[in-house]
């Protein structure tokens, strides 16, 4: 009994020094944020209650940063997924002398973004839309997704698939029926994934248009609007947008998971 | 038919790293030349530096982490407290904020302790991003826990059943971590932009976002030179992406 508690003891200072950190750089400072959106400013520190986020969310420029991060987040993430699920069924069912493939399809994620958004530069100049971005973002992400759908797929067990078969089930209803359901929770958490890293693909896009804070309208998402309020030093702003983003993700992922638990039951 | 289709994606997809590497020797009139290589190594000495911050943030960064993700998430699966579950939980959501989120927090962790403007304000906070705890935790379920419970018997220290019995189990996930980790470190951008002002301690991918403010066609050299340290590494361990990565049921 003893033992058993001095185990238990020793497995949870294991998680301390990760605890530490996280407290150091991201809780503590979080609450600081939390404080500094109900502030007016750094040196009066007078309460004002929501005129922060009244004033952020009115912001003419935080407003398109919103739509356009939403934007991706409807158009080109369902295009990355459904893209993704195809390869990986054609490389996991249809042509498995491919799979090789696979590795070239996760090569866009682990090549330096500058490199990528400069050739970029090159084949899409004149293209006034955001859609090169969109491309960027697919291409630096369908790699991830491909590994992980095709994992998925590899786990199913082969002799329902092939009874599905002998009865006589086409392909199309034999994937959309059985292999695409079974390996759900994956699809969920990459499209968790992908919205996530839809809101991380600044770095492209600052670096596609050529390292300024200010890009065409189309582009203007919601780091820029952030970046930007960073480097004027604005605190108030940012705090607010901060928690304001914070919230957004915290909804889609703890939406997610409860999905993903619905699925598993 | 699908398999042409297949393979002209690819095509596609390796497009982007052939140009780059063609394009930097492109010389005035579409010639062929090494200029653009000369001037980046011989007339633009802040290149080393920086390519020099980029190798030391990277290697630290990845070795050190591991240090604190390995046991966190062997902490994770055997310890037993209340609330486990939700600090896991937690963590995914920690994991999945942008980082246009946990940079400000970050930022005014550092001010605090004094580090902005050095080295560990890039290292510090990047050794503690749940990423790797939530992806070793999911590979972990994996693993066969009666090597433990066996090594258990012999010894008290959990630093030696660690390294003894955990560490031979995970070493797919290990590689794939670091590849990934390693990735992300090499092409930091906004970190070393804001925590850092002096040039010296900045990396080579904030070179490359502001290469025209340095010398003429220098950019593609120094981008090619950026992709060879990651395209080795993804040489040697691609192997292992997939098989390392785990991810289905969260929690």
């Amino acid at each position: 009994m003893k033992l058993r508690i001095k185990w238990n003891v020793k497995c949870f200072l294991c998680l301390v020094p990760s605890l530490i950190g996280t407290l150091i750089f991201f809780i503590i400072p979080y609450v600081r944020v939390l404080y500094y959106s109900f502030i007016d400013n750094q040196f009066r520190r007078s309460f004002v209650g929501l005129d922060n986020y009244v004033k952020t969310l009115s912001n003419e420029y935080f407003q398109l940063a919103l739509k356009n991060s939403l934007l991706i987040i409807i158009i080109a993430v369902p295009i990355l997924i459904i893209s993704a699920l195809i390869i990986s069924l054609a490389l996991s069912f249809g042509i498995k002398k491919l799979r090789a493939l696979r590795t070239v399809f996760v090569l866009p994620m682990v090549i330096p973004t500058a490199s990528a958004a400069l050739i970029w530069v090159g084949f899409f100049s004149g293209v006034d839309s955001a859609f090169p971005v969109y491309l960027l973002f697919i291409w630096k992400n369908i790699g991830i997704c491909i590994i992980l759908m095709t994992a998925a797929f590899t786990n199913i067990d082969n002799s329902i698939f092939e009874a599905a078969r002998l009865d006589g089930a086409n392909r199309f209803i034999l994937h959309t029926k059985i292999t695409v359901p079974m390996i759900m929770p994956t699809i969920i958490f990459t499209v968790l994934l992908s919205i996530v890293n839809s809101f991380r693909i600044f770095k492209e896009s600052y670096l596609y248009y050529g390292g300024t804070n200010y890009p065409p309208n189309h582009s203007y998402t919601l780091q820029y609007y952030m970046n930007n309020n960073f480097l004027k030093l604005d605190y108030q702003s940012l705090a607010a947008s901060a928690v304001l983003t914070s919230i957004l993700v915290l909804v889609i992922v703890i939406g997610g998971l409860i999905v993903q638990r619905r699925y598993r039951q | 038919m699908k398999k042409v289709l297949l393979i002209l994606l690819a095509m596609v997809f390796v497009m982007p790293l052939v140009m780059t590497v063609v394009l930097s020797f492109r010389g005035e009139n579409n010639t062929i030349t090494l200029q653009n290589y000369s001037d980046l190594l011989f007339n633009c000495f802040i290149f080393y530096p920086m390519f020099w911050n980029s190798v030391l943030y990277a290697i630290v960064i990845t070795l050190i982490q591991f240090l604190v993700i390995i046991p966190c998430a062997f902490g994770f699966i055997n310890a037993r407290f209340k609330g486990k579950n939700i600090l896991f939980v937690f963590y995914i959501i920690l994991m999945m904020m942008p980082l246009q989120v946990t940079i400000l927090p970050n930022y005014i962790g550092l001010r605090d302790i004094g580090l902005i403007n050095t080295h560990w304000s890039i290292i510090l906070p990047a050794i503690f991003s749940p990423f790797g705890v939530v992806i070793m935790n999911q590979y972990m379920q994996g693993t066969d826990n009666s090597v433990i419970e066996a090594m258990r018997l012999e010894t008290s220290s959990i630093i030696r059943i660690i390294i003894h019995a955990v560490i031979p189990q995970i070493r797919i996930c290990i590689f794939a971590t670091g590849l990934f980790v390693f990735a992300d470190c090499w092409n930091m951008l906004e970190q070393p932009m804001l925590f850092l002002r002096e040039d010296s301690l900045k990396t080579l991918s904030v070179f490359i976002a502001n290469a025209d403010k340095y010398a003429g066609n220098i950019m593609l050299p120094a981008a090619v030179i950026f992709m060879i340290p990651v395209l080795l590494l993804y040489r040697f361990f691609n192997q292992h992406l997939e098989k390392g990565l785990t991810f289905g049921e969260l929690s």
